[in-house]
């Protein structure tokens, strides 16, 4: 038989949702001891709150589901569709390709003025034209610099301690059209990697080509080296270019 | 936004999942609730402060736009489909039968609550948020999280077959 009278009810419920200081819940434990009718409430109220959390418990075993990390993290499907035209062939021999880090192009002016220096390997001066391109042009926005050249960053991959961008330039004067792929693994750029063949050669002036298409099948062994992901989707690529490219 | 605000969200998907699912009542509606909400999230980046707690911070969004979807909607929401629930193995994980029908009938219970009192009881009894904390996503006094929460379960523990408390 119940002792009265019984305890508030926002109290009982209190200390069954933890809500109490050690004293106050002490006091209640004692409270219940004498009042039994109290102490099933209690019992319903703890009883009620782990049915609700292991009814909705599902969740927490269960992966994050692909499209809810897609929107998080900015990595559509579609993101390895990237416009812009058609690659031009690989020059390299497959033999080349293998040390690519020894390729040096010595082609043409590079989307610069013309007394810049040409596009080598190696670390792009702080500054430059190409320097400033990769540091603020999203992919896919053609960038023309006077009547003859044209420069177009391509993607911007992930790799495992930065970020690597594709570009082109075109130079019409030289007819040649120059693909090349530029790294940023502490504050600077450095190109790794240039190719190069005749812009009469390169066929079409557009298209849409995915970025693991087979005109990238020279590229895949120096990507794969770098452990590089797929292309990132705009909204990651803006975040990158308005916060600085620090990996 | 920072690379890090985009990780500590996608780490905090699996609670906002589960409190989806507690508002939906079933995980398809509850994922469409997430995504939403990130997308918002994200948009409105700027205004999360660094060094406050994120799950309250999505979870005030979830219950946002979940009302304000209810009233677009204008119903009760759809009934809760058990087999739809969240539990893909429509609740056989459960040991033993009487386990099954008590989290049958607590989704049932759960979805048949006023939008409010649901609101408040998940993040209490299932997100495990202190009643201040429930208050503070919630914005409202500590005294209306409590009053919530006790109809909630006077409504709830019938429902479970259990007594509502002693009359006071």
């Amino acid at each position: 038989m119940s002792a009265k009278p019984t305890m508030d009810r926002s109290r009982l419920a209190a200390f069954a949702d933890g809500e109490l200081s050690p004293e106050e819940a002490a006091a209640v434990v004692m409270h219940l001891a004498d009042h039994p009718e109290d102490q099933v409430y209690v019992d319903n109220l703890m009883a009620a709150n782990e049915a609700l959390l292991q009814a909705f418990s599902d969740p927490m075993e269960e992966p994050v589901p692909q499209a809810i990390k897609n929107v998080i993290l900015g990595e559509p499907k579609t993101a390895d569709i990237i416009p812009f035209r058609k690659r031009p062939a690989v020059w390299i021999s497959t033999a080349v390709a293998a040390t690519l880090a020894l390729v040096v192009f010595t082609g043409p002016d590079l989307f610069a003025p013309a007394s810049a220096p040409n596009l080598t390997l190696g670390p792009v001066d702080t500054g430059s034209n190409l320097a400033v391109a990769l540091n603020s042009l999203p992919s896919g926005v053609p960038e023309v610099a006077g009547t003859d050249q044209e420069f177009m960053i391509l993607a911007t991959l992930p790799i495992s301690d930065g970020y690597c961008r594709e570009f082109e330039v075109i130079n019409r004067a030289a007819q040649r059209i120059n693909l090349g792929i530029a790294c940023i693994t502490s504050d600077s750029w450095v190109v790794e990697v240039t190719m190069s063949e005749p812009l009469s050669a390169s066929g079409t002036d557009d298209g849409f080509v995915t970025a693991s298409g087979a005109e990238m099948q020279g590229l895949m062994p120096f990507l794969d080296r770098l452990g590089a992901g797929a292309s990132l989707a705009p909204a990651a690529e803006a975040d990158l270019i308005e916060n600085g490219w620090t990996p | 936004m920072t690379d890090r605000f985009r990780k500590d969200l996608v780490a905090l998907v699996p609670k906002l999942r589960r409190f989806a699912l507690s508002l939906a009542g079933n995980q398809p509606d509850a994922d469409d609730l997430v995504q939403s909400a990130c997308v918002k999230a994200l948009k409105n980046a700027d205004q999360f402060r660094e060094g406050t707690h994120m799950d309250s911070w999505m979870y005030r969004i979830i219950q946002t736009l979940w009302i304000d979807d209810r009233r677009r909607a204008k119903t009760r929401g759809a009934p809760v489909d058990p087999e739809l629930a969240g539990l893909s193995d429509e609740g056989r994980s459960a040991r033993l039968p009487e386990d099954r029908m008590m989290l049958d009938m607590a989704r049932s219970a759960m979805g048949a609550l006023p939008e409010k009192q649901r609101i408040v009881l998940s993040l209490v009894a299932v997100e495990g948020l202190s009643y201040k904390e429930a208050a503070d996503v919630l914005e409202v006094p500590v005294g209306t999280v409590m009053s919530r929460l006790s109809r909630a379960r006077d409504a709830l523990l019938p429902q479970l077959g259990m007594a509502k408390g002693p009359m006071q």
